[in-house]
């Protein structure tokens, strides 16, 4: 089953002098149970509009979404979800145990569990020492990692987490990613949006792009890495073999022990047979490939 | 909506406007001396000022609460957090308005013990001509808390429409100036005395009496203050209107509420 499936979504903003603008543009996207999809796209590019459409914040003005069945802006659809919104900001007068305790009582959790779970995730959040402080005094990171804390509180199958790094330093991101590989792990579902797309290679199964409202590309990271191979970077030994006979491959960089040679996907298999066929001694193969960033950046690009 | 009346319970209590709110309560000190300035009705005035003391701080109250808790809510982004959680926008917005209704009565209930206080005092030292009818002076402070949470629903009406702190604060002044008068022009349009004011003046007057919350049926100062004698179906007929206004305004900010676009 579907935990998102969103048909043809599109929304319209009304904006000054009545000037109409198109945030979404028709999105068709289905994400499945267990799976981590990571939502990328430029600033302004909708990927906050389809968010706040798929938790009712705001309406779309065509297209119908359900989440695990449950048609979007119910109730029933946002008991099954851990929602963090984008640079979250939570009732500042309040403890982050005191927020997670009103949190977990909204999904109606047994007080034993509740307190259990509080427990739990605060600790895990890092957050335990400051759980009973004021959420005014936390610092942006802190509040994030509180915003983080929420979604988990009831266990929920399906997170919808906007910009879940924004705000945090590398040892908060490398929680949160770790966080999200557990969640894989455990077989829960992860909607998330970012425009960092070293967040997205690391931990998601599945990527999509959305550029100026409409959703471009849509793969797997396995995929679009597998794609990204443009070559290989390919070491031999100098004082072994004849060198010559590889002339036909650009060099890359030489010194005095090691000759290396960009080797062009469909040139690999005539170079490893020339370099057996002249002895030359292969040290080293390293994949060249376009990383997401580069992938991104063209889809971007194109979208333009 | 328990948990958001518990949360919005919590919100006030720790909130610097109404602690600067409740600093003025210190005021009921002060009336017992000041009283002493009628000379002749020295428990009279003490009850004046007692009572007005408490419409006053709950005044300030309902306009900075009621006015502020919902726009506070959306302009501090609070909203796409608590919304995103498994409550309706009715259930939010009545658990929002309950918090801030049930906070009201908490404070008339502690204001009302202080002025008690003050009172007895005062009549201890200075023995009234009339005894104090305790009920009737109850009944005032329960009234006046029902004005007030009538206009905290007229500020919550006009928070769901607002995008600014303005709008919210200075309506529901001016809800509440324009309420405190609306009998007695109705009562002068429909009297001789208004034979030159154009039929359409006068039916704007009426269709704003109609409109607007008739906060004078709520004033029951006088007969607090003079013991004397309230009659029931006049507190019925204003229960009623009371139930049925603030039922209309919760229905209508509902209703604009759960369509409102939380960008």
């Amino acid at each position: 089953m579907n935990v998102i499936d969103i048909t043809g979504l599109c929304k319209q903003f009304t904006g000054k002098r009545m000037t109409k603008v198109d945030a979404l543009k028709g999105i068709d996207l289905k994400i499945a149970q267990g799976e981590i999809f990571g939502f990328l796209g430029p600033n302004g590019a909708g990927k906050s509009t389809t968010i706040k459409c798929l938790m009712g914040l705001i309406r779309p003005t065509a297209g119908t979404a359900a989440i695990m069945g449950e048609q979007i802006g119910s109730v029933a659809s946002r008991a099954k979800i851990g929602f963090l919104p984008e640079n979250p900001a939570f009732y500042d007068y309040l403890t982050a145990e005191e927020y997670l305790r009103f949190v977990g009582k909204t999904f109606k959790m047994p007080e034993a569990l509740l307190t259990r779970r509080a427990d739990e995730t605060l600790k895990q959040l890092e957050l335990w020492d400051a759980r009973k402080r004021p959420m005014r005094g936390y610092s942006k990171g802190m509040v994030q990692r509180v915003g983080l804390a929420q979604t988990m509180i009831h266990d929920p199958d399906l997170y919808i987490l906007d910009e879940p790094m924004s705000g945090l330093d590398p040892i908060g991101r490398a929680l949160v990613k770790d966080i999200i590989l557990d969640l894989k792990k455990r077989g829960k579902s992860v909607f998330f949006s970012t425009h960092i797309t070293d967040d997205v290679e690391k931990v998601c199964d599945r990527v999509g792009v959305i550029v100026k409202g409409q959703l471009e590309a849509l793969d797997s990271v396995e995929n679009i890495v597998r794609q990204g191979i443009e070559g290989y970077m390919v070491q031999t030994r100098l004082s072994r073999g004849n060198h010559e006979a590889l002339g036909g491959f650009a060099v890359a960089r030489t010194n005095e022990t090691f000759i290396e040679y960009f080797v062009p996907v469909a040139g690999f298999n005539e170079f490893m047979a020339l370099a057996g066929q002249h002895s030359v001694e292969v040290t080293l193969v390293e994949t060249k490939r376009k990383d997401l960033e580069s992938f991104f950046l063209e889809i971007v690009g194109k979208g333009k | 909506m328990t948990t958001i009346i518990g949360i919005t319970l919590k919100g006030i209590f720790r909130d610097r406007v109404f602690q600067g709110i409740m600093v003025t309560a210190c005021a009921f000190v002060l009336i017992p001396g000041l009283a002493t300035l009628s000379m002749r009705q020295v428990t009279e005035l003490s009850l004046t000022l007692t009572l007005s003391l408490i419409s006053f701080i709950m005044l300030m109250l309902s306009v900075f609460l009621g006015g502020t808790s919902l726009w506070k809510d959306i302009e501090r982004r609070y909203t796409f957090s608590v919304l995103g959680l498994p409550l309706s926008r009715q259930g939010y917005l009545l658990g929002r308005f309950g918090g801030t209704a049930l906070f009201l009565l908490l404070v008339a209930v502690v204001l009302g013990i202080a002025a008690g206080a003050v009172v007895a005092f005062t009549a201890s030292v200075h023995p009234p001509d009339r005894p104090i009818v305790w009920g009737t002076v109850a009944l005032c402070i329960l009234f006046d808390v029902l004005k007030y949470i009538l206009l905290i629903a007229v500020a919550f009406l006009i928070s769901t429409v607002s995008t600014s702190f303005f709008l919210p604060v200075f309506g529901t002044i001016a809800t509440f100036l324009a309420g405190g008068v609306t009998q007695q022009v109705y009562e002068y349009i429909h009297s001789p005395a208004s034979k030159n004011l154009s039929p359409i003046m006068k039916q704007l007057a009426t269709g704003l009496y109609y409109l607007l919350p008739n906060f004078s049926a709520f004033d029951l100062k006088v007969n607090a203050i003079y013991g004397l004698p309230v009659p029931a179906n006049g507190l019925f007929l204003t229960v009623a209107y009371f139930v049925v206004y603030v039922g209309l305004l919760l229905s209508f900010s509902a209703a604009i509420f759960s369509r409102r676009e939380m960008r």
